[in-house]
Parts: structure tokens; sequence; C-alpha cells
């Protein structure tokens, strides 16, 4: 069954190459542009793997982590955040709302792949 | 480098390699005749040493092989890759180890070393296609039935209550990594997925197997949370990326899980010698174990934190206790850092030749540096002599500083050619496994005092004679089985082979606990073989000496052993050449105790200078019983040859100044110095007595090769040359000839 992943990052540059990479790689994906976006995109399907920003507009990555936790339909959806090296008090944030996994920007789209592999492989 | 001086580096490399596989391989024959009777509490450790020794034995095979692949010798690789095939198996414990297995090895290694020295006298291709050939086949046999499908993987459960990680810590002797997961109750709830990093795993290797552990289960089922993890994991995995790597797939939950990696023995192998690789850069001890890969950062950060919380603790303690490390290499580690320590204080040259590493140099090299040290003493002493004419006192202090460091640097070059005797005494292990084997005798060989050192040429020399009296002491010595039972002995023979150094010189000691010498047989044979009279009165230890006599053999059978071309009379006389001498000690039934006796080294020897005339000669102190003054009176002349009496003895001698055609007047007064060769005395006389001294040999000119009765010669002190009186051919001349023909 082909595995559902979905991105949200407010640059869509960066929402291209991951969501390239891992369509190479023969994952689904779906694309939000911000928290809110993202929970939008929620609607009680299957989705395997969430990939998030911290920093974006409406709604930032750390509290929209905390509203996926608290939805039953995805309180087990392993997330990625995706931080700059500098964002450690974020990084740790993020940890403690419940995303334990995380890529470190700028990244290879392979290290990205790599990240996704180890958790939903 | 040309390709031929890297090809005889390799054929040096290879023989090196080839001794030591053999003794590996003969020290794992030897554990597995022991493994029967050995005690449970120390099997542990068997286990670990034997998978050292195949690891080391794969890795001399390998070596073979993958230095053969550069030179394009594919016979070598050829061959090698079939070995290095079955020691791999024997390695993951596809097969086990045998006698019948050993032994093939055993020949194979043979056979490897025949194809090293026909490379090194040039033949580069397959010398002995048959025993190759044969030997392919055998190997072949041993192999396991094919291979099961490598990607599938049994997954069994455990509800074992020890941790079974830690029942393995350190112990991983099966060639794989071992990973030990223990997944944190909240794993589930963080969408990590436990079976997810099984899969990802087998990207990057082979599983070879995994038991789950569930026992942290909770007892009480109303405790039990759904959604919580109690998973756990024990993994083989064989794989050949590094530990950084197989660590970055738990990379998102090594913070809260509980993440054990713990390598192959192979790779524990590869840290330890990377350890030993580093510089002497100091470093801290964590440094040291992520350099080598044998711990990750996030290791090293995680138990430092540990550490720092608990500070009575010590690092290292704290990594082995966490199975982040094995206690070898955190032991390699901090010898490590106490050798940079070391290295920072004392003389750099100094820690660096205790322990890093050595230095390969063509013994031609050293010879050249010792020779020129050899001039250098010279004219170092010609300076002195100058600069005491000169009155300079500035000079004459500043010249004899120099003095004193061109005689430590003498020192120190002589030291050079020191060589441990351990390498030519482990030869013997299979010498006495074969000797015994073709004699259907069970013999032991124990080794002590395996690091003696010596000179490297007396250890070239030495290992003829004692290959003889090894032998000797196998085939006559040690009894059949029976034998020993009838006496009441234990079936298995005890051989002892031990060195030590006493007062400038080494001892060595074959020792057996076998028949021992029968000296009325000795004396009888003797008798019959007419080298002694019967009415001849001798000592134990002079009917002993008989068994060095020419032409000598008590040995009612002649075994494919003894008359091998050298008799006991050669082996002693090549012990003698080496200004040495052997004593034989027995008791009959219990054993014999051979000693031999030899210098240290034969480029310097202890002397004695003595004068004739205005020239300086240097007899061998050790071949000197004693000094006396010539009377006159006692000394009488017959048939061109002289003899004196001493202590109512004839003493027959030589005076120096007639051998050498000194044509001056003889001194009023004369010294006799009375020496021995073997059993014989003779007198030297010479006009004065200088007393003992220390010195360098140089050998003769090719213009005075066939001069007789001088072995060399040696610069004095004040750059006059001494020459070096050859004890034994001078003897012969005394016995033989009539002095004044002797010199022309």
């Amino acid at each position: 069954m082909t595995k559902r992943i979905l991105i949200v990052d407010d640059s869509a540059s960066i929402r291209q190459v991951v969501s390239t990479t891992l369509q190479g790689a023969g994952y689904e994906t779906i694309e939000a542009c911000d928290g809110m976006d993202g929970l939008k995109k929620l609607d009680g399907s299957k989705i395997n793997l969430i990939i998030s920003d911290v920093n974006m507009p409406k709604m930032d990555g750390i509290s929209f982590v905390k509203e996926l936790k608290a939805n039953p339909a995805y309180k087990f959806t392993p997330v990625i955040m995706l931080t700059t090296e500098s964002q450690e008090d974020k990084k740790a944030q993020g940890k403690a709302a419940g995303a334990k996994a995380w890529v470190v920007k700028p990244f290879q789209p392979q290290q990205m792949l790599t990240a996704v592999e180890k958790l939903v492989m | 480098m040309s390709m031929d001086a890297a090809l005889i580096t390799y054929v040096e490399e290879c023989r090196e390699l080839l001794e030591q596989m053999e003794g590996d391989l003969l020290a794992l024959e030897r554990g597995l005749d022991t493994s029967d009777d050995s005690t449970t509490e120390t099997e542990d450790d068997n286990e670990i040493a034997w998978c050292e020794l195949i690891n080391r034995i794969f890795r001399s095979a390998h070596t073979v092989k993958g230095s053969a692949g550069v030179f394009g010798l594919d016979h070598i690789v050829e061959f090698t890759h079939e070995v290095e095939t079955l020691l791999d198996q024997l390695r993951e414990e596809k097969i086990t180890l045998t006698s019948s297995l050993i032994a093939t090895l055993l020949e194979c290694k043979d056979h490897c070393l025949d194809l090293i020295e026909c490379l090194a006298d040039g033949v580069e291709e397959e010398s002995n296609p048959q025993r190759a050939e044969r030997l392919v086949n055998e190997l072949q046999t041993f192999s396991p039935p094919a291979e099961k499908d490598n990607q599938s993987f049994a997954v069994s459960e455990s509800n074992n209550n020890e941790s079974p990680a830690i029942e393995r810590l350190g112990n991983n002797g099966s060639g794989h990594w071992h990973i030990s997961l223990r997944f944190h109750a909240e794993a589930l709830r963080e969408g990590m997925d436990p079976m997810s990093f099984l899969r990802y795993l087998q990207k990057l290797g082979q599983i070879v197997s995994v038991v789950t552990v569930s026992n942290e289960m909770p007892d009480n089922f109303e405790k039990f949370d759904p959604e919580a993890c109690y998973l756990g994991f024990e993994i083989g995995f064989v794989s050949h990326e590094s530990k950084q790597t197989i660590e970055d797939v738990f990379e998102f939950i090594r913070d809260d899980s509980q993440v054990r990696i713990i390598p192959p023995f192979a790779e524990l192998e590869s840290y330890l010698s990377l350890i030993s690789e580093l510089d002497q850069e100091p470093r801290r001890l964590g440094e040291i174990l992520v350099e080598c890969g044998s711990l990750t950062p996030e290791e090293l950060e995680q138990a430092l934190a540990i550490q720092s919380s608990k500070p009575q603790h010590a690092l290292g303690e704290i990594l082995i206790n966490r199975g982040n490390t094995a206690p070898q290499v955190v032991e390699a580690a901090i010898a490590k850092q106490a050798q940079s320590t070391a290295g920072r204080s004392q003389n750099e040259d100094r820690a660096a030749s205790k322990d890093g590493g050595t230095l390969r140099v063509e013994a031609d090299r050293v010879d050249e540096l010792i020779n020129l040290i050899g001039e250098l003493v010279i004219s170092g002493a010609s300076t002195a002599i100058h600069s005491q004419d000169s009155n300079n006192d500035a000079l004459t202090e500043s010249v004899s500083t120099l003095n004193e460091l061109i005689e430590e640097v003498r020192d120190a070059s002589m030291r050079l050619r020191m060589v441990e005797i351990g390498a030519t005494f482990n030869r013997f292990q299979r010498v006495v496994r074969d000797v015994a084997n073709e004699l259907g005798k069970q013999v032991t060989l124990s080794i002590t005092g395996a690091d003696t050192e010596l000179d490297k040429t007396v250890v070239e020399k030495i290992g003829d004679p004692l290959m003889h009296l090894v032998r000797n002491a196998l085939d006559h010595g040690i009894e059949s089985p029976a034998e020993r039972e009838a006496k009441g002995k234990p079936l298995n023979g005890q051989l002892k082979l031990n060195a030590y150094h006493d007062s400038g010189s080494i001892v060595i000691e074959i020792i057996d606990d076998g028949a021992g010498l029968d000296a009325e047989r000795i004396r009888a044979k003797a008798i019959e073989k007419g080298l002694i009279d019967s009415t001849y009165e001798l000592n134990k230890e002079d009917i002993y000496k008989l068994i060095f006599a020419p032409g000598f053999s008590t040995a009612d059978a002649v075994t494919n052993l003894s008359g091998r071309g050298v008799g006991m009379d050669v082996v002693r006389n090549n012990i003698v050449e080496l200004g040495g001498r052997i004593d034989i000690d027995s008791e009959q039934g219990k054993g014999t105790k051979l000693t031999l006796h030899l210098p240290l080294t034969l480029a310097i020897i202890d002397g004695f200078l003595v004068g004739v005339e205005e020239s300086p000669f240097v007899i061998p102190l050790d071949s000197i019983r004693e000094c006396v003054e010539l009377q006159q009176d006692d000394a009488v002349e017959k048939n061109g040859r002289q003899y004196m009496n001493l202590r109512n003895e004839v003493l027959p001698f030589v005076r120096l100044r007639e051998l050498f055609g000194m044509k001056t007047e003889r001194p009023i007064r004369e010294n006799v110095v009375v020496v021995h060769y073997g059993n014989q005395k003779a007198g030297i006389v010479v006009d004065r007595l200088h007393g003992e001294l220390q010195t360098v040999i140089k050998p003769l000119g090719q213009l005075f090769s066939q001069l007789q009765g001088i072995g060399g010669s040696s610069i004095m002190g004040n750059g006059e040359v001494a020459l070096i009186l050859d004890i034994p051919t001078l003897m012969q001349l005394v016995k033989d000839k009539q002095p004044h023909h002797v010199i022309h």
C-alpha cells in the first residue's frame, strides 16, 4: 500500500523538492502551506507521516503538532520537524509537543528520504 | 618504492604472517585438545581467545591474498581465496573446528609458504599444482551445505528475564553486530514504528537473528497500557557499515529508548588497531574512542552527562557498563593515553620505540651502521690522543665528552641488532607437533622466556642446533605413551624451552621429562666405538659429553628423524663456533636438561689483552682457564712440540712470538695463558698480560681470510689494532703441527 505523507511548509520550493523526492521513492504526498492548512488537510484519511516546518505564518509547527497529537486519528502518526541549527530551543519544544524526528535545514533531498525511511519503512 | 622492493616486502610480510598463522593454528589445536576437560569458569575466556585466534588466522590469510592481488599473483590469490573462504565460514560458526580441519589448514599454510618462497626465487606461478588441487578439494569437504535464503530472518520470542544483551556484552564472538533495542513506553504514541527500524536496518546489511524481548510488559493486566510500547529486540546483524551509520538508524529514538550496539570481533580488532595507530597527540579518553569509531559522539555525550551527575564513576567504567564499548577497547585507549602522556614528558624517541610500532630495516644497513660506528670509535680514540698532546684542556675535555657519546651510540646501535628469541622458539611448536605425531608420542611444548633478547646473528645460527636438540629430545628422550604408562608417568610428555640472561650471556634450556641418559649404555657404546678405553674412569658429566663425540649414536633403531646428516658433534661445534658451550644434566628415568650458554652478541666479546713485543693480542675471555708464569725449568721441547708441567699435568704450549715469526729476543719473564677448547687444554706463551677488556670484533679482510690462528681484529682505545686469536684453530696448530711450519 502506498504510504501517504503530508508536507507542511510555507516555502513552495521546499515543498516541491521534498514532494518530488518522496514521490520518486514511491510515496504519495499531500502539501500544506502552514499549520492551519495542514490541519485542514487532515480529514480523517490515513496519513503515514507528516513533515512540518517550524516557522510558518498563521500557525507554527509547534502548535500544529500539539493540535495533531490531540486528534485521536493522528496521535500515532510520526512527525519530522524541519529545523535549522540555530533553533535548538524550537527543536526541544517540538520534541515536547511530540515530534521526535527532525531534519536540519538546509538538507539534501537524500537526507530527507533517509529520515522518512527510518520511520515508515 | 620500486615494484621489486615492494615484492620483497611482500615476501617478508607473508613469511611473518604465515608463521603467525601456524602459531595460531597450533594454539587452536591445543585448545581443542584441552576443551574436553576444561572447567566451566574459563569457558568464556576460552571462547574469546578462540574467536580472536580464528580472526587472526583469517586476517593473515586475507592479507596474504589481498597483497597478492596487488602484485597480480593470481595463483596465490586463487589458493588463499579458498583458505580464506573456509576461515570465514569458521569465523561465522557455520562450520565447527576439528583437528582434521586444523591439519588441513596447516598444510595449506605450508603450501602458501612454498608459493611465497618460490616467489622469492623468482617463480611467479603455481609450483605444485597437484598439492594445491588436493588441498582445495580437502577444504571444500569441510564447507557447510549451500546457504539458506539470505533475505529471510527468523523472528522468535523470548520471555527470558535476563536481558540477553547483558549476557553477551563483550563476548560477541560471532562475527556480527549485536544490536540491543529497548523502546521506551511512549514510542508508539510518538509515531515510532518498531518494525520500521528493522526494515530500514536491512538496507544496511543482513539481519541474521531477531529475538523479541517483552519483559517490560506489566504482570498486572490492569496496568497494561494498550498504547504503550513494551517491546525490545535483540538483533544479530551483519554489515560492513560503521558503528556511526548503524547508530544513525536509531537517530530518532536513541534519546528516550535504549540502543546498544556491540561490534563484531573483527570490528573490535579494527578499533584496537586504529587506537594503536593514532599519533602521540594527547587526547581525552572519549576523544580516542570516538576517533577510532568505537564510540559515537552521541554516546559520549550521554556518558559524560551521566558522569557529571555521578562524578565518582570513571568515564571508561560508565561506557563499559552502558555497553557502549568493549572493555578491551577502553583499556587500549587508556594505554594509548598513558603513552601519549609519557611521550610528552619523556624523550620522544624512547616513547616511540617502546610501543610506537616497529621500523623494518634491512640487516645490512644496521651492520653498516655498526661498522661505521666502529670506525668512529677508532678516529675518536686517535682524536683523543692528539688532543692530549696538544695540551689544550678545553679541547681534551670536549673530545672526552665526544668519546663518551660515541660509546653510547655504539651500545645503542648494538641494541638495534637484538631480537627476541620467541619467534625462534615458536617455530618449534610445529616441529614438536609433527615429530610427535610421526613417532606416535604425545608431547606438549611449553615456552618460557620468549622475550629474552639476543643478537640477530646468534638467533640465525642457533636455529639449526636447537632444531636438532629438540628433535633428539623427542626421538630419544621422551618415551612412547605405552612406555610412559608402564613407568607410571603421565602419558603426555613435557618438553620445555626456556631462555634467560645470565651475566652477559644468554642461556637456553631444553628440558624433557623423558627417559634421561643411560650413562652405562653410553660408556659401553663409546668403548665399542673405540672412542674411549675400557680402563678409563669417567664421571657422569664426562660420560654424557661422549654423546657429542663424532660418530656416536646410541639409538638402537635408526628412525626417520635421526640420521638427518647432523650428529651431536656438529651441534656442539656449531655452538662452540658461536662462542658458546653446552652442558648436560640428566637423571635416568626422569629426564634430561641441556643448557646452552651463548654470547649475547657476536659483535662484541669479552677479551683478555696480552702483549708480545709491541703488538697487542686479544684472547676471548671465556676460553681462558688461568694465567701462570712460565717456569723455564718446566718447559721441554720434543719433536718440535713444546710442553710444560702444569701442576704435574702435561700442557702443550706455543709461543706466539714463534708462531707469528717475531724475531726479537724473548724477555726474561714470560707468561702462559692456559686456554681450553672442548676438553683440551693448551698454553699460549706471551710477554705481558694486560687484563680484561670488552671489544668490538672487526672481521679480517678477504686478503687474510686464509690466515690461521687469527679470528679478527679489534681497535684499541689508543687506535692501535689488536688481533683476536682464534683459539680452536690455534689449539689444532699446537696439537698437530710444528710451529715453524705454520706461518710463512
